[in-house]
């Protein structure tokens, strides 16, 4: 079933096409990303299916011909940056949000735990550092249990040990049967969290489907010794080198997953060959994404 | 019942409309407090005239125009503003709330503000007109009431004003400046542009801020030399409480629909 379909929808700002004929379909259960460079329409997509920012033309349809507000009440989102009435504490900011989507839970006991803001919860919204604002709103995107969620840049402002715990929430969620949707810039949040991934760029999707499909995980290795010819030969044996580029007086191999440096090396040198230069160049995934949205 | 509970969560714990609405409990009875700083020297006018019935209704109810024009038209475009300021109005719709439900938890609430400020009028007349009771006969408590419908209208008229450029305009100082120039200069430069002059015409006192005052005016006429002059020269400096009330209503009308528009098209 598709919770989510978006059908031919583009926004104008005047000359400047922000979507450019968007179409795209979120089936249930599904983790998707929506993966783009800063501008790419990512907050433009979102906001316009949560009813906030107004299509030029095309239409978007929630669980298959549900009102529009009465879906938005079985959706939590953050979108861009949390907005909460600044002189509330956590509790009074989660109750209007209750209030607006007429749910009957009692507390919020159980969401603030997972954001681990139940200690503060009787502050001001306004004494909150940025990544408690944060917290608070994915804690807010949960109110009422909503069957999906929407996610912008849900790891903006976050530190290190924010930002995992987000991305540990995010996939707990998921694999509680929800669907979530979740836009970002960054690459290894889409590849960490998300099942499913359709690639923005210009308001135009370039590439859409399985995360494993459209982005595949292979490393890329570069390699060297002083018989390189022999080097040539050795990697074309070993099983799980994809591809052998020569470029600069090294090698460029695409190797699958499970081949890190240590492996490679061990394995040339029972072949006899001792290698002068060994290292990563860069994930296969940062290649292609960058390849894509070249 | 759902939308005015709603901007009751939303605004209860407000500061700012907490003292607008402190400082309008405060000043609207102020000639309890007031004592003789407050009395009038005109000639032919008694000061009792203040306090006592029936025009202690059109005393207080000018003071009360002042008031309602400052604090509640100040308080209608905040209750908007400040949702565009923390763009609370976008994270509402978001969590479900239609553009049509935004627009009137607005417009109940600032009903329901209006009707808790005409009361509070009533209470005050009531109040202030019973401990100066002497010399009244009964049939005179109520011989101007007629003023509490028109107070509300009144109320409603700042805060629809105050509504409409919150909704069009978004930013509160501009709104802010907007509200209180247009009311206070621009509506006076617009009938001296249009007309060539401030008063003397009847047809130029058809104009919102006018009409909107002209609801509860300054009881000119309580004054016997201006009365006088109302009669030599049979003009009035004011719209006649029916032709404020339908002009009121024109207009009020006209500024909601603007911002239900404005609401329904735009982008949050």
């Amino acid at each position: 079933m598709n919770v989510l379909t978006i059908d031919h929808i583009s926004k104008h700002y005047g000359s400047l096409r922000a979507l450019d004929d968007l179409s795209l379909d979120i089936r249930k259960g599904d983790i998707h990303g929506i993966l783009g460079p800063n501008g790419s329409g990512k907050t433009t997509t979102l906001g316009i299916v949560l009813g906030i920012i107004k299509s030029t033309s095309g239409t978007y349809s929630w669980f298959e011909g549900m009102s529009p507000q009465k879906a938005r009440r079985r959706v939590g989102a953050l979108l861009e940056t949390p907005n909460f009435y600044p002189y509330l504490n956590a509790d009074d900011n989660l109750a209007i949000i209750r209030h607006i989507k007429q749910s009957s839970e009692t507390n919020f006991d159980h969401s603030l735990e997972l954001v681990q803001l139940k200690d503060r919860r009787k502050s001001k919204f306004n004494t909150y550092s940025l990544g408690m604002k944060q917290r608070l709103a994915i804690a807010a995107a949960l109110v009422g249990d909503p069957e999906v969620l929407i996610l912008d840049e849900p790891t903006n402002g976050l530190d290190p040990e924010g930002i995992a715990d987000v991305r540990n929430t995010i996939r707990a969620i998921g694999e509680s049967g929800k669907t979530i949707v979740m836009a970002s810039h960054i690459l290894a949040e889409v590849e960490k969290v998300c099942t499913h991934v359709s690639i923005l760029k210009q308001g135009k999707i370039l590439a859409e489907g399985p995360v494993g499909a459209i982005l595949s995980d292979e490393v890329c290795i570069e390699v060297a010794a002083k018989d390189m010819g022999n080097l040539g030969n050795a990697l074309s044996q070993i099983e799980g080198v994809i591809r052998i580029d020569q470029k600069n007086g090294l090698f460029e191999i695409m190797v699958a997953h499970s081949i890190d440096p240590a492996d490679l090396n061990h394995r040339l040198v029972t072949m006899g060959i001792y290698v002068t230069h060994l290292a990563i160049k860069r994930s296969r995934l940062e290649d292609e994404f960058l390849e894509v949205i070249k | 019942m759902h939308l005015i509970k709603l901007e009751w969560l939303k605004f209860r714990k407000n500061s700012v409309l907490l003292l607008l609405a402190l400082l309008y409990l405060i000043l609207l009875p102020i000639k309890l407090f007031g004592g003789s700083a407050m009395e009038i020297q005109f000639p032919g006018f008694n000061n009792m005239m203040l306090v006592q019935f029936p025009t202690v209704w059109s005393f207080v109810g000018y003071i009360g125009n002042w008031l309602v024009f400052f604090f509640w038209g100040f308080a209608a475009i905040y209750l908007v503003t400040s949702e565009f300021a923390n763009r609370t109005f976008r994270q509402n719709v978001i969590s479900g709330l239609s553009r049509h439900q935004m627009f009137f938890a607005k417009f109940n609430f600032l009903l329901v503000l209006a009707l808790a400020a005409t009361i509070y009028y009533v209470l005050v007349c009531l109040l202030i007109g019973f401990s100066n009771y002497e010399d009244t006969e009964w049939s005179q408590v109520f011989e101007r009431a007629d003023l509490i419908p028109r107070y509300f209208l009144m109320c409603v008229g700042y805060m629809s004003l105050g509504l409409f450029l919150g909704l069009i305009v978004r930013k509160t100082a501009v709104a802010i400046f907007l509200y209180f120039t247009y009311i206070m200069f621009f509506e006076l430069l617009l009938r001296w542009v249009i007309h060539k002059e401030i008063v003397n015409n009847k047809s130029m006192h058809f104009y919102p801020a006018n009409a909107i005052e002209d609801l509860v005016p300054v009881p000119v006429k309580d004054f016997p030399p201006a009365r006088q002059f109302i009669e030599a020269n049979a003009f009035d400096f004011y719209l006649t409480p029916l032709e404020a009330t339908i002009t009121s209503l024109i207009y009020i009308i006209l500024f909601l629909v603007l911002a239900y528009r404005s609401v329904q098209v735009r982008d949050l």
